[in-house]
């Protein structure tokens, strides 16, 4: 398996691995690590915008650096229940193969769960 | 920029220098270039020469006579030859095959095509070690079973398997001849082909330092009881070279570098063995202390030069994109897809989905240092840390 240089970056750096707790952070995860594939992401929000994000990934190299690249990206964003971006947009960034984009869907219900609990906090 | 670290000598090796030169001397026009099978000149008998000395030199490696080695280009073509050989011409006298699940794709794909053609195939199920009870043999045997494909020491997990226990089963059968996958063992562990009581051994150069391309199948011409010598119907037609059962010219340069790897491998295995153990116990120890380090097969009926170890609480891909630049392992897991399947042969064990697939595999090999060892004991437990905070499972 080769990999595409921005994500070997992320894989290899994962910024943002981590988690969040106290008040004011939501948390969403999805996936079975006995499945081989779970993400969770811990957002902190105020005033329905994010301010840190934080994942956890028990997963393969693309579901890791694509994980990062969205808790990278999270800081400033509005909670809504839906990615940043889409699932192809992922999938193109970090050229994942077309067996793997299951995967991606993985993250999206994290992400998306995460999400749903800030909104209904 | 250096290389990674190549702890993957149980897929290949690299060629004994020694090999490539006597290798290189029978491929240029002051050398040896000869078709052996030319009859009529000097420069034929001589490549002749070489190609029965190598023969001759394997022969006495693996302790089976000369006319019993039949060249072919390597180990799968062998264990082709062996199981449709066998199959063909004892087809009118049964149409049962015993193997393992532990047995490598050479094997188990042409027993599957086997059994697309009709044949019956019984594939034992070793215990928690990768070992295959030879009781378990003598059950599955048939009065219409034809051949026993065991092999000598899995490639995955390096367990040796006991191929003399079996071969007595099989020579008190009717009718079941032994086949023997022994490509991984020259080098590593004594390899007696008369004693252990095969009928067939496929061999395989590439393991043992000598080149890719080359090695062969080991047909006994000795009687079994009061059965003939095995008997094969050959797949390659269009020569009579090797006894009928393998047409084409003999490359005289791979089969001369086969003999003479064989013969270095021969004289350093049992100070290799010595040499190697205890690099792969320091390796062993090294990561059984990061925790979560599982052994894969039965360390004491293994040979040294593979180690096998599954991970908990990290995911098998990333685990091996995270040591590969500084290190040359396998994992277990086969990637013939952009997914990852789990080992079979681990399967086999017992061990489950993610376990299969979170392993690598350590093959460790002549020029391998307690240095090397050291660097990948570093390189793994720094994988380890980082994937397991990346997934929570420690100090996140």
């Amino acid at each position: 398996m080769t990999y595409s240089e921005l994500t070997l970056r992320y894989f290899e750096t994962a910024p943002g691995a981590g988690s969040l707790s106290g008040p004011g952070t939501y948390r969403g995860a999805a996936g079975s690590r006995a499945q081989g594939t779970w993400v969770q992401f811990d957002v902190e929000v105020a005033a329905g915008t994010i301010g840190t994000a934080r994942f956890l990934a028990f997963a393969c190299p693309h579901t890791i650096a694509a994980s990062a690249w969205l808790a990278e990206q999270a800081p400033g964003l509005s909670v809504r229940p839906a990615l940043p971006v889409s699932v192809a947009d992922l999938s193109e960034r970090f050229d994942v193969p077309t067996a793997k984009r299951g995967r991606l869907l993985i993250i999206e219900d994290a992400w998306v769960a995460a999400m749903t609990a800030a909104l209904h906090r | 920029m250096n290389r990674p670290v190549y702890l993957d000598y149980a897929a290949t090796t690299p060629v004994d220098p020694r090999v490539a030169e006597a290798m290189a001397k029978c491929l240029t026009a002051d050398g040896e270039f000869g078709n052996p099978a030319s009859t009529t000149h000097d420069y034929g008998d001589a490549a002749g020469a070489l190609v029965e000395a190598a023969r001759a030199r394997v022969a006495r490696s693996v302790g089976a006579a000369a006319a019993e080695i039949i060249w072919t280009s390597g180990a799968t073509e062998a264990n082709n030859l062996a199981i449709f050989g066998i199959a063909h011409y004892y087809r009118g006298d049964g149409r049962h095959v015993i193997t393992a699940r532990t047995e490598h794709k050479a094997v188990l794909d042409p027993c599957a095509e086997l059994e697309r053609r009709g044949w019956r195939v019984t594939y034992l199920t070793p215990d928690r070690g990768g070992v295959i009870d030879p009781a378990h043999v003598a059950a599955a045997l048939q009065p219409d079973t034809v051949l026993v494909s065991i092999m000598h020491v899995n490639n995955e997990i390096g367990v040796i398997q006991d191929i003399a226990a079996i071969g007595a089963l099989c020579a008190q059968h009717e009718r079941a001849r032994l086949h023997v996958d022994a490509a991984q063992s020259v080098g590593k562990c004594g390899v007696d082909f008369a004693r252990l009581g095969m009928d067939l051994m496929s061999l395989s150069a590439h393991k043992a330092y000598g080149p890719k391309g080359v090695g062969a199948l080991v047909v006994s011409r000795r009687g079994r009881g009061a059965r003939d010598p095995a008997q094969l119907a050959p797949l390659h037609f269009g020569g009579a070279q090797e006894r009928g059962l393998r047409a084409g010219t003999v490359a005289t340069h791979q089969v001369v570098g086969m003999g003479l790897a064989f013969e270095l491998a021969d004289e350093s295995r049992e100070r290799e063995a010595e040499r190697v153990s205890m690099l792969r116990e320091r390796l062993w120890r090294g990561l059984a202390a990061q925790g979560g380090a599982l052994r894969n097969g039965d360390a004491e009926r293994s040979v040294p030069q593979v180690l096998n170890v599954s991970f908990e609480d990290v995911e098998g891909e990333s685990l091996l994109a995270a040591v590969r630049p500084q290190l040359a392992v396998s994992t277990g897991s086969a990637c013939t897809s952009a997914l990852a399947e789990p080992s079979y042969v681990l399967r086999a064990l017992g061990r489950d989905d993610r376990l299969s697939e979170s392993s690598l595999r350590f093959g460790l090999g002549r020029f391998t240092t307690p240095a090397d060892i050291d660097t990948a004991v570093a390189v793994v437990a720094r994988a380890l840390e980082r994937l397991r905070k990346v997934s929570g499972a420690c100090g996140a």
